[in-house]
């Protein structure tokens, strides 16, 4: 028996490619909309991954440092580092801000990591050019997705940073690209005033009577460099010495040190169910709209060719051809349409995801997952065309 | 050939480019791809750490000029920016009351030398006295008591004449004091410098021991640096240092380390040290300005030497990934010094002509497939 | 092929019910014999199509008798289980337009049939091709129908009605888009064939050209049918 489906495609195949391509391109995009889903979850994961850290330190009754503001004084690490079960801790300071360079602003994650060696928390885990930073001021570590090149020079604030190292897949929850500089500096970026302000302010402690004594020389002097000065961080990270439990380390700095910690399924728990859990949706009912729309349209088109053989059809039966033959020839037709559509998405989405602003992670499970759906979607389609098939009656290939 | 197999022909042809992109698609992104890393060689390189800090200009010699005592500027000649030479007045006090004080003391000299001439004209007349009572004494026309009032009252005659004296150089004193008072009341250069501050203007009243004007010695510059303890290690007087300045930071400075502060600041976990430069810089930078330290420590001797890129931290241990023939290997490693290039010296863990990987494209295991490139996709040169 | 060719007796069909029933056949009497071509005639309105729909099985008669070759297929209802296979393995049509299926290539449009009824394609394309050398189109062998002139394709589908040597071959109009001599052509193919394979032809039409051919005519009008010597002319 020859295959009636494969003989009718090769027959038609221009118009079968190009339909196939043309609901490629939807299913492509239905696959990005994944890919966009799954960027966001690995986003989040990454900036977790990257800090190094097994547990979080923040102000007490936040949900910091990322989904809330939290601020801690840094000094308090020296006092967690001593407690039991803690191999290291390091502050760490997380400011999303505009970065320029040159004409250009650049969004992203300014993280401040503490003076220390490559491998501590908080510093990037790994690079993929330059070196990480040696000195301890002025120079920037700055993710490749910030498309800032080594050399280059950025000025966050009022300083300039020298781009010694790159990174690959260090962002924050937003996808912002981080740029890694010394913890002080960044502590100056993050509290420090802009200059009018700090004029201001100064004019300010001036004119209150209280501060500016003539019999108390210096006094102004004193209050004035005690506004400039900034001991604050978001939060410490730590990270856990072998054979300690996550709780069993966070319950005495909780109790003791009046701070709020998070451990690495509680933080994932605000980042990705909190944070992008609304976002999450949005993109569930895209996908929902889009497997409809697709499903309409693999329906439609295996309808259309299905009206387009009637008189075939017709002719098939009178001569006798079985009603599952006809079937298998419909529903194979679709499933051909849906493995040349699969194909070309995943190779359109493939290709076009590291062009999207965002992350767009394509896992196998879900490509798989959406080849099955797009067969079934194509039997489902189909179905209408082959009742259509099956009630077409024989009689009416003879005339009159 | 049949249309028929001309069909399925094109079919393929058209089919085949799909097929291949989508096979390529599947294996080269996804868990299948292989991580593209870099690697290097350890090689034994001497190397040159050095120490980077920043820190604000200061003069090394300032000098705060006020008046010792309470009172009002009369005049200030000089202004902020003025260089000065030693000796030279910079302003002068209000005297206010001094000078009538002073005249008041010389005419109570007067009158305390009209005094020690009265006293020693009755001194000579009491000794005259009594050397002639004496004479007769001696011819027995007076008594011996006679004798003895007139010897008492010589007595007392040149003990008044030492107490007009001694009042005279007392007045004297004064006048002295006084002269030197109003001496004080001029603001004089101690050295040869710079006014940086001129913090009263004439009319202002200024207690005593506040200054009013700030001189510096512009020649004599230093760098008062901090430099994080954590990579401190090595920081000594006499190394060499380049000092880069905020305003001209094309151009790098020499300077020598002068010395190390003993006291280490708590809160910023820093040290400070005292950065001198070579050569008077000339213009001179302004006072406070942002500086960046580089102090080059010693050579160290040749040993293994990596990038610091290369350093990961796995299951709370630092070590490298080494890359064997059968695939990757964690080495835990033991660190010594780096310089500021990103060189670390290697103590312990890592041997000569050992291949590590320095960069990758995503964080690494053991398992993971790698393939080694050039330079890891996505970095432009 | 033996027995009877084809034997309709006492065939009516009414459609509808009741008050608006109408009897679109009403005691249809014919027979053709083994080799036999005849000719069905008729007005439009007449009932031909009625008639060709219930031999060709893909309608039900409401009562009458009907055989093909030696087995009863109808009688007051159909006799015969599956009536696919039975227009399959015993009933060719031909048609007015050809109705070749446009995605498959000529061989394959008529090798088609044996093969849906289980014959393997090799085998099925010899007899095919065998077929198509009768009647003299294996040099097209290979074209799709959309390259075949009208008489090609209209000789291509009597191959494929001839092809699963069917007792009876039912012809509808079978030379309505062709210019006389094409038509002529046509008519002489199927006699050639009724002969050689001793099947049953019916040719429905109202072509004058090939009506004189006929040896015997079958006259239909309002459901009842005349039989009548034709001229049978031409092909002696």
């Amino acid at each position: 028996m020859i295959s009636l489906a494969g003989r009718d495609i090769l027959h038609s195949w221009g118009k079968f490619v190009f339909t196939g391509i043309g609901l490629g391109l939807l299913i492509g995009v239905t696959l990005t909309m994944a890919g966009v889903y799954r960027g966001m979850v690995a986003d989040g994961k990454a900036l977790l991954d990257n800090s190094g850290a097994d547990l979080w330190v923040v102000q007490q009754e936040t949900l910091g440092p990322y989904a809330e503001s939290s601020s801690v004084y840094d000094d308090l690490w020296r006092g967690i580092r001593t407690m039991p079960g803690v191999a290291a801790a390091a502050n760490v300071t997380y400011l999303t801000m505009q970065i320029r360079h040159g004409r250009r602003d650049v969004r992203a994650m300014v993280v401040g990591i503490m003076a220390g060696n490559p491998g501590d928390p908080g510093w990037p885990p790994h690079l993929v050019a330059g070196r990480q930073i040696t000195r301890g001021h002025y120079e920037a570590v700055a993710d490749i997705a910030s498309g800032f090149r080594l050399g280059d020079e950025l000025k966050i604030r009022r300083d300039r940073y020298k781009v010694v190292g790159l990174t690959r897949r260090m962002v924050s929850s937003n996808g912002d690209p981080m740029v890694f500089i010394p913890l002080k500096d960044a502590q100056a970026a993050q509290f420090l005033k802009d200059n009018d302000a700090i004029w201001m302010q100064r004019r300010r402690t001036e004119a209150n009577p209280a501060f500016n004594r003539p019999t108390v020389p210096g006094l102004l002097e004193a209050v004035l460099a005690s506004q400039t000065v900034n001991n604050q961080v978001n939060a410490i990270l730590v990270r856990l010495a072998p054979g300690y439990t996550p709780e069993e380390v966070a319950a005495p700095i909780r109790r003791w040190k009046r701070l709020t910690v998070y451990d690495r399924s509680q933080m994932e728990e605000i980042l990705i169910g909190k944070l992008i859990a609304t976002a999450a949706k949005q993109i569930g009912m895209f996908l929902v709209i889009l497997a409809v729309v697709s499903a309409a349209i693999v329906a439609f088109i295996i309808y259309t060719l299905t009206m387009d053989k009637i008189r075939e059809i017709a002719v098939l039966k009178l001569i006798g051809t079985r009603n599952r033959t006809i079937a298998r020839m419909i529903l194979l037709q679709a499933l051909a349409l849906g493995a040349i559509g699969f194909v070309v998405g995943k190779i359109a989405a493939t290709f076009a995801a590291p062009h999207f602003p965002k992350y767009v992670l394509l896992m196998p499970a879900d490509s798989l997952a959406g080849f099955f759906a797009v067969m079934l979607i194509c039997v489902l389609a189909s179905l209408v065309a082959i009742r259509l098939a099956l009630k077409v009656d024989p009689a009416e290939a003879i005339g009159g | 050939m049949s249309p028929q197999k001309r069909r399925l022909m094109a079919l393929l042809l058209a089919l085949l480019p799909l097929l291949g992109l989508f096979a390529h698609v599947a294996v080269r992104s996804g868990p299948l791809a292989p991580v593209a890393v870099t690697v290097t060689t350890v090689e034994s390189q001497p190397l040159n750490p050095a120490l980077f800090g920043i820190g604000t200009v200061e003069a090394r010699y300032s000098y705060k000029i006020g008046p010792t005592a309470a009172g009002r500027v009369k005049h200030l000649f000089v202004d902020v920016g003025d260089r000065v030479k030693a000796g030279q007045v910079l302003g002068e006090m209000d005297p206010v009351d001094l000078d009538a004080r002073i005249r008041a003391q010389e005419a109570a000299l007067k009158a305390a030398r009209a005094a020690v001439r009265q006293a020693e004209a009755k001194a000579a007349y009491a000794r005259s006295q009594a050397r002639r009572y004496e004479k007769l004494l001696r011819a027995r026309s007076v008594s011996e008591e006679q004798v003895a009032a007139k010897r008492q009252e010589l007595a007392v005659a040149e003990a008044a004449l030492t107490a007009a004296r001694d009042e005279v150089h007392r007045i004297q004193a004064d006048i002295e004091a006084l002269i030197a008072q109003r001496g004080y009341l001029k603001l004089v250069a101690p050295v040869a410098g710079l006014v940086v501050a001129r913090q009263a203007n004439p009319g202002t009243s200024v207690m005593a021991g506040q200054a009013v004007v700030e001189v510096i010695d512009p020649t004599v510059l230093w760098i008062d640096a901090r430099f994080d303890q954590i990579s401190a290690g090595g920081l000594a007087p006499g190394l060499p240092a380049k000092i880069r300045l905020r305003s001209r930071h094309q151009q790098l400075f020499g300077g020598r380390v002068l010395r190390l502060e003993p006291l280490a600041d708590s809160v910023t976990q820093e040290m400070r040290a005292k950065i001198l430069f070579e050569e008077a810089l000339r213009p001179m930078p302004p006072l406070g300005e942002l500086a960046e330290v580089t102090v080059a420590l010693p050579a160290l001797p040749a040993r293994p030497v990596i990038p610091n890129a290369a350093i990961r931290e796995v299951g709370g241990r630092r070590g490298v990934w080494l890359l064997q023939p059968d695939g990757l290997r964690f080495v835990p490693v033991r660190l010594g010094r780096s310089d500021l290039d990103g060189r670390v010296q290697v103590l312990d863990g890592l041997k000569e002509g050992e291949r590590i990987v320095v960069y990758s494209e995503e964080p690494l295991t053991p398992r993971i497939r790698v393939e080694v490139v050039e330079r890891i996709p996505g970095v432009t040169p | 092929m033996s027995g009877q060719g084809i034997l309709i007796e006492g065939l009516s069909k009414r459609y509808g019910e009741g008050d608006t029933a109408v009897l679109a056949l009403k005691n249809v009497n014919m027979r053709v014999a083994p080799g036999e071509v005849v000719g069905l005639i008729g007005p439009s309105g007449s009932g031909k199509s009625t008639l060709l729909k219930c031999l060709g099985a893909v309608i039900d008669p409401t009562a009458g008798r009907m055989m093909l070759g030696d087995e009863v297929i109808y009688d007051d209802g159909w006799k015969v289980r599956d009536l696919r296979a039975l227009r399959r393995d015993k009933i060719g049509f031909v048609f007015q337009a050809p109705y070749l299926i446009p995605f498959l290539d000529v061989t394959d449009n008529v090798a088609l049939l044996p093969m849906l009824a289980g014959v393997s394609n090799d085998q099925a394309r010899a007899r095919a091709l065998a077929l198509l050398a009768a009647l003299d189109v294996q040099h097209r062998a290979q074209a799709m129908p959309s390259q075949l002139s009208g008489g090609e394709q209209q000789r291509v589908a009597i191959a494929r009605g001839l092809v699963n040597r069917p007792p009876v071959i039912l012809a509808d109009e079978p030379t309505a888009p062709l210019d006389s001599q094409r038509a002529l052509a046509v008519i002489r193919i199927l006699n050639d064939m009724a002969r050689r394979y001793q099947t049953a032809i019916i040719v429905v039409t109202h072509d004058e050209k090939i009506i004189p051919t006929f040896k015997r005519i079958y006259h239909i009008r309002d459901g009842v049918t005349h039989e009548e010597a034709g001229e049978g002319r031409g092909f002696d």
